[in-house]
């Protein structure tokens, strides 16, 4: 399949994680990398609810990460945005000082925003009436504030906006980010995705759907593809990628991990929550990414599941693999260690695909002990694999049946 | 006057990211990144603290925080 387009290449310059895995790339690389079981435990937030365990980020430190002075006034998923852009930044070797603030933009996804204090707001004005509830609660709830704050931040001045789309947030944000170098009208784009709403409203409700794993032992309840998986298991973090057109990046000398070469998003247009079973919205996605990077499905070596754990996504998902691309990609799913981080689930997702191209490793699949014989696709389990990876895709399906695919490849 | 002082600046060490060493009763709302949304918080505390009503305009972002005590202490000697 070709495009009428030249191929475009987005450089990943830097990448910025914090997950229940690790804060900082490096420590949640390695812990990716282990595989073994989720990095999963009961929740305080979520004490004496039915849905009481989730992947929580344990060692963050907020006054650390945007200084005590600004803590107390940004959201949680606001403040994860600020440190995995920070990380990111170092890592690209940029200096915010120095840059033209106005080619420089922001693009994160984000599933639902600040959830957490509007829930603690809620009990305010419930409680204590209208007059007490905090003047901070619309810039701290409001789902666009994170993309806001990493500019405040860095003096990124260019066009600023949040991605909504779901558990495919992410990964739409970084597509859109990639047609801001593309269309000229960005130099450098912070893209990626944050979340942070393990409450007991929001956990009740993806409870009630039936969504979320129903087993005792929170770091088994996460095992895509397997045979006895029966839900996802609900995280919290974000990942941030800077990109730059591959040429400025080469010119300036930066380190490339890997490239974003093709971007494609779809709609199942055929239920709220429930996945297409054919998976055919998801199909249109996957085929336009392939056709934006003038690829073709014999081009691909790997693929980083959105693989969720539930029984209809996983199923779904692995019949598509196998359909278009027969048995060739190895597979694997990071949410078996991380759980499922909604809409910073497709930025996480990216990067682990980014170090995946750079390193030549492939992380297993935790807690993969049987695979379901439904699913005929190689997944990669155990211990994660050596191989050249050349061309590798990233699938992010959301509720409401949104789509998005992310093709990266080797720098 | 000096209670009411402490007690302010005990509300913003505990709840705005203030260390009390970096604040004395000339130091401004300003100097301290506090804008009119911080103010608006620090109301609310100050509300609780010295159960009296702080209106909008009773602290400015350029009030130093001897003003801010002062203004409550008279709040708090007229409902007394």
């Amino acid at each position: 399949m070709t495009t009428d387009r030249e191929p475009f290449h987005a450089a990943v310059t830097g990448v910025g994680m914090v997950t229940a895995a690790g804060t900082g790339v490096k420590a949640a690389w390695d812990r990716l990398c282990e595989g073994g079981r989720t990095a999963a435990g009961p929740v305080p937030e979520l004490a004496g609810l039915p849905a009481r365990f989730g992947c929580a980020v344990e060692d963050f430190d907020p006054v650390r990460a945007v200084g005590r002075r600004k803590a107390w006034r940004l959201d949680r998923c606001s403040q994860f945005a600020v440190a995995a852009a920070a990380e990111a930044l170092a890592d690209a070797g940029l200096d915010p000082s120095g840059w033209d603030g106005a080619r420089v933009g922001v693009v994160l996804g984000s599933g639902i925003g600040g959830a957490a204090t509007w829930e603690k707001q809620h009990h305010v004005l419930l409680e204590q009436g209208p007059t007490k509830v905090s003047s901070l609660l619309i810039p701290m709830l409001a789902v666009n504030m994170a993309a806001g704050y990493v500019a405040m931040e860095c003096g990124a001045r260019g066009p600023n906006l949040v991605t909504a789309t779901a558990c495919a947030s992410g990964t739409t944000a970084i597509g859109t980010a990639r047609e801001l170098l593309r269309s000229g009208a960005c130099d450098i784009v912070i893209t990626g995705g944050t979340e942070a709403c393990m409450i007991p409203s929001i956990i009740s409700g993806f409870s009630q759907m039936g969504a979320l794993s129903g087993r005792d032992d929170p770091q088994a309840a996460s095992r895509p593809f397997d045979v006895d998986r029966d839900g996802f298991v609900p995280a919290e973090g974000a990942a941030v990628l800077v990109l730059e057109r591959e040429a400025d990046a080469r010119a300036r000398g930066a380190r490339i991990r890997a490239r974003v070469s093709g971007y494609g998003a779809s709609a199942d247009a055929h239920n709220a929550t429930a996945p297409d079973p054919e998976g055919a919205g998801a199909e249109l996605a996957l085929r336009a990414a392939l056709a934006d990077a003038g690829l073709g499905p014999a081009d691909v070596d790997h693929v980083n599941a959105h693989g969720t754990s539930t029984p209809l996504n996983d199923l779904a998902e692995a019949r598509l693999i196998r359909r278009v691309f027969g048995e060739r990609p190895a597979v694997t799913s990071v949410k078996g260690v991380v759980g499922h981080a909604l809409g910073a689930a497709g930025a996480i997702e990216a990067v682990a695909t980014a170090l995946t191209l750079e390193h030549g490793f492939i992380p297993p699949t935790a807690n993969l002990e049987r695979q379901d014989p439904k699913i005929e696709i190689d997944v990669v389990a155990g211990t994660g694999r050596t191989a050249p990876v050349e061309v590798a895709v990233s699938n992010s399906f959301g509720f409401g049946g949104q789509n998005a695919v992310l093709l990266l490849s080797r720098a | 006057m000096n209670d009411v002082y402490d007690r302010l600046v005990g509300l913003l060490t505990r709840g705005f990211g203030i260390e009390p060493d970096e604040v004395s009763t000339e130091t401004t709302f300003n100097e301290l990144e506090m804008d009119s949304l911080a103010l608006v918080e620090l109301g609310l505390a100050a509300q609780d603290e010295f159960g009296v009503k702080i209106e909008d305009d009773d602290i400015r972002s350029s009030d130093s925080i001897g003003q801010a005590a002062e203004a409550i202490a008279a709040k708090a000697v007229s409902i007394g």
